[in-house]
């Protein structure tokens, strides 16, 4: 579904991505793991395209096509998603014209059936239910004085509702408590099925005892370091990343 | 961000001595021209037709190196619109559903009782054309010391028709009087539209003047609300000319003692547009609230000069204006505030906003007070900024195309006024308006 060939890609002409390899297929979860300011961001950035995220090598295809060569919203319809570490405020558009927004011009683009005004607004509300956010968060701003746990939730929320084929998300647990983080595991596990993908960012292995990856990635210095089972990731829980960045100093 | 207090001594040492500019002078001939033309009629109206050609001989004209007309020339009117007069005509089209039970309608400043539907019991229609049996007194004690601009003078000096409403004290309306203003040539040409309305103590009123028309015609207005004690007003402009008419309008609002005025200009650009607004807070307890959208599209122009005076003590006035400007359309805006010694106990709010919706796009904004009170609260503050680009993204990210993307950020940035409308007719007006506003911004 997602393969990412020796990526290379730079912010403000600073290189942080150096050539990583990915390879992502359909029912699979991934957990790609590594210190601050390894590339962890960059690399969701650059697979939604955000501005000002430059591809300087390789490439990353999303069911064989060039993801570089999509809009964001493109991209969208292809069935990516992205779940941002820090989800913007946008006062004055409400919630559910957003969502109403979003899912009619992804569906129509999906060839899937529209929603009319009734079940939009029945499936907002039965989604919210399912993470946990009062519907009443449906008429404010989007995520206009959410808490931190709240736009988070309205994260996972879009992303139930715009069913993704490739879930990318991005720190979704930093800054939530256990309970809000049990909120999003399960609604990401509810996504979970043989035709879809998901890849976790994180920092921490907490996520991971909720989400259980089926493969996990240590990615340092813009490339991945190394590859393993769910036991990789209890391994840096308790060892942290040195052993493996050190091991990175010798040239490879 | 742009901030300035400025003391009158600075303002007249800033000013330079108004030198008559060829164009300047062409358009006083012009304008003295029409006036005296209708001085020289006898009727009901012509002590105030005198009184104002004074006022408007006294006057210099507008031009480049006038402090308040800085941002705007009047080069446009040089196609000689002030020198041939818009048809008195029937609609040359059909006229759009109306936004209130009981509608006026004035065709090139004339009125059309036949298109018309009175307001009801409690409300009086007097024509201002001149037939009345008995002279009209130059209008309020306001007049002199109101619009003091060059074109309201000369709305004064050439009136032929227009409509004051008054509606009588304790009189409560539950349905707004619309006022319908088309304004339509073919070739360069003017009008005159005169409106007032005069609301009697604890009475209650909406009134929603909409601006439609097209062609090279300049519509030269003058509305003036004044206010009883306790009085309630929502007063809607709605001005939705096409982008080839030309709008020189003056608004005068005097709130009366313990009253409420709530008004809401919303406004595309067009040729060029031009409205001075003024607050007299001349009495007391009263409150008043200015607010505003304004959408440059094409090549507009549209300059909006806001003052308010706080002459008593204990008034309340907030104004919030927004603007967006997209392809190569300017909009300036001036909010004057001017606190009087003894006006203790003033609050008085301003906030500009504004939004470039292209690289081509123009806005100047700046806020004035004069303040000679300590015992005020005021506050000020415009801004200028572009469409925020992690939104968009965010927007994008979620399947949502770029211009459909651009445009809900547009709308979200005057969201709070429009949901603010009070009365649902115009709300509904409002936001298919905006969409085709911003739609034609949008063009580049």
């Amino acid at each position: 579904m997602l393969e990412i060939k020796d990526l290379r890609a730079s912010v403000a002409g600073q290189d942080i991505l150096k050539g990583l390899n990915l390879s992502v297929k359909a029912g699979e979860v991934h957990a790609i793991m590594g210190p601050n300011g390894s590339g962890k961001s960059t690399l969701t950035n650059v697979l939604s395209g955000r501005d000002g995220y430059e591809i300087t090598g390789g490439q990353a295809l999303f069911d064989g096509r060039d993801v570089s060569e999509l809009d964001p919203e493109q991209r969208a319809h292809a069935g990516m998603f992205l779940a941002f570490q820090y989800p913007v405020e946008i006062p004055g558009v409400s919630n559910l014209e957003f969502l109403k927004a979003s899912l009619e011009a992804t569906r129509k683009a999906q060839g899937k059936e529209p929603w009319d005004a009734v079940t939009l607004l029945k499936k907002a509300r039965e989604t919210c239910k399912q993470v946990d956010l009062d519907p009443q968060f449906l008429k404010r701003g989007v995520n206009e004085g959410f808490s931190g746990g709240e736009k988070k939730r309205n994260e996972i929320m879009q992303m139930l509702l715009l069913e993704p084929r490739l879930a990318l998300l991005d720190e979704t647990d930093s800054g939530l408590d256990i309970d809000a983080l049990q909120v999003v595991a399960r609604g990401v596990n509810s996504l979970r099925s043989p035709d879809r993908a998901i890849v976790l960012v994180t920092h921490y292995q907490r996520l991971l005892d909720y989400i259980v990856p089926d493969h996990v990635h240590v990615l340092a210095g813009g490339r991945i370091l190394k590859s393993g089972g769910k036991e990789l990731a209890l391994e840096l829980e308790q060892k942290g990343y040195g052993w493996l960045t050190d091991q990175e100093d010798v040239p490879a | 961000m742009t901030d300035a207090v400025t003391s009158t001594a600075q303002r007249a040492a800033a000013r330079p001595a108004p030198v008559a500019e060829p164009l300047a002078h062409k358009l006083a001939a012009q304008a003295l021209s029409l006036a005296e033309q209708a001085a020289a009629q006898s009727d009901a109206l012509s002590a105030w037709r005198q009184a104002a050609l004074a006022q408007l001989a006294a006057l210099p004209f507008p031009s480049k190196k006038t402090e308040q007309w800085k941002y705007t020339s009047l080069m446009a009117l040089d196609a000689g619109h002030l020198t041939a007069q818009a048809p008195d005509q029937a609609p040359s089209q059909t006229l759009p559903e109306p936004l209130a039970p009981w509608r006026l309608v004035l065709i090139n400043g004339r009125y059309h009782a036949e298109l018309s539907q009175l307001p009801p019991q409690g409300v009086t229609l007097t024509r201002l054309d001149g037939s009345a049996e008995a002279p009209l007194e130059a209008p309020l004690s306001v007049a002199e010391d109101g619009l003091r601009t060059p074109f309201a003078w000369l709305n004064s000096a050439a009136l032929q028709d227009g409509l004051l409403l008054t509606v009588a004290d304790g009189v409560a309306l539950d349905a707004p009087i619309e006022v319908l203003l088309l304004g339509s040539a073919e070739a360069a040409s003017h009008c005159h539209t005169r409106l007032r309305l005069q609301l009697g103590a604890g009475s209650r009123a909406t009134l929603i003047e909409r601006y439609i028309g097209q062609g090279p015609v300049l519509t030269n207005a003058v509305t003036e609300l004044v206010t009883g004690d306790n009085s309630d007003l929502v007063h809607y402009r709605l001005q939705a000319e096409a982008a080839d008419t030309l709008h020189i309008g003056s608004l005068i609002l005097v709130p009366g003692r313990d009253s409420r005025a709530t008004s809401f200009q919303l406004m595309q650009g067009n040729a060029l547009r031009r409205n001075d607004v003024r607050v007299l807070m001349a009495h007391s307890g009263a409150s008043a609230s200015l607010n505003g959208i304004f959408v440059g599209r094409g090549n507009t122009h549209t300059d909006n000069q806001i003052c308010i005076e706080h002459r008593v003590p204990h008034a309340v006035s907030d104004q919030l204006f927004k603007g967006m400007a997209g392809d190569k359309a300017r909009l300036v805006f001036n909010g004057r505030i001017h606190i009087f010694a003894g006006a203790k106990g003033t609050n008085a709010e301003l906030s500009n906003k504004n939004l470039l919706l292209s690289p081509g796009a123009e806005v100047d904004t700046k806020p004035e007070l004069e303040i000679y009170n300590d015992d005020v609260k005021c506050s000020h503050g415009t801004t200028c900024g572009q469409l925020d680009a992690q939104a968009l993204f965010y927007l994008r990210s979620r399947g949502i195309a770029e211009p459909e993307a651009k445009r809900m950020l547009a709308f979200g940035f005057v969201n709070e006024l429009l949901a603010a409308l009070p009365d649902a007719a115009v709300a509904e007006w409002a936001r298919p308006w905006l969409e085709s506003a911003l739609t034609e911004a949008a063009q580049a």
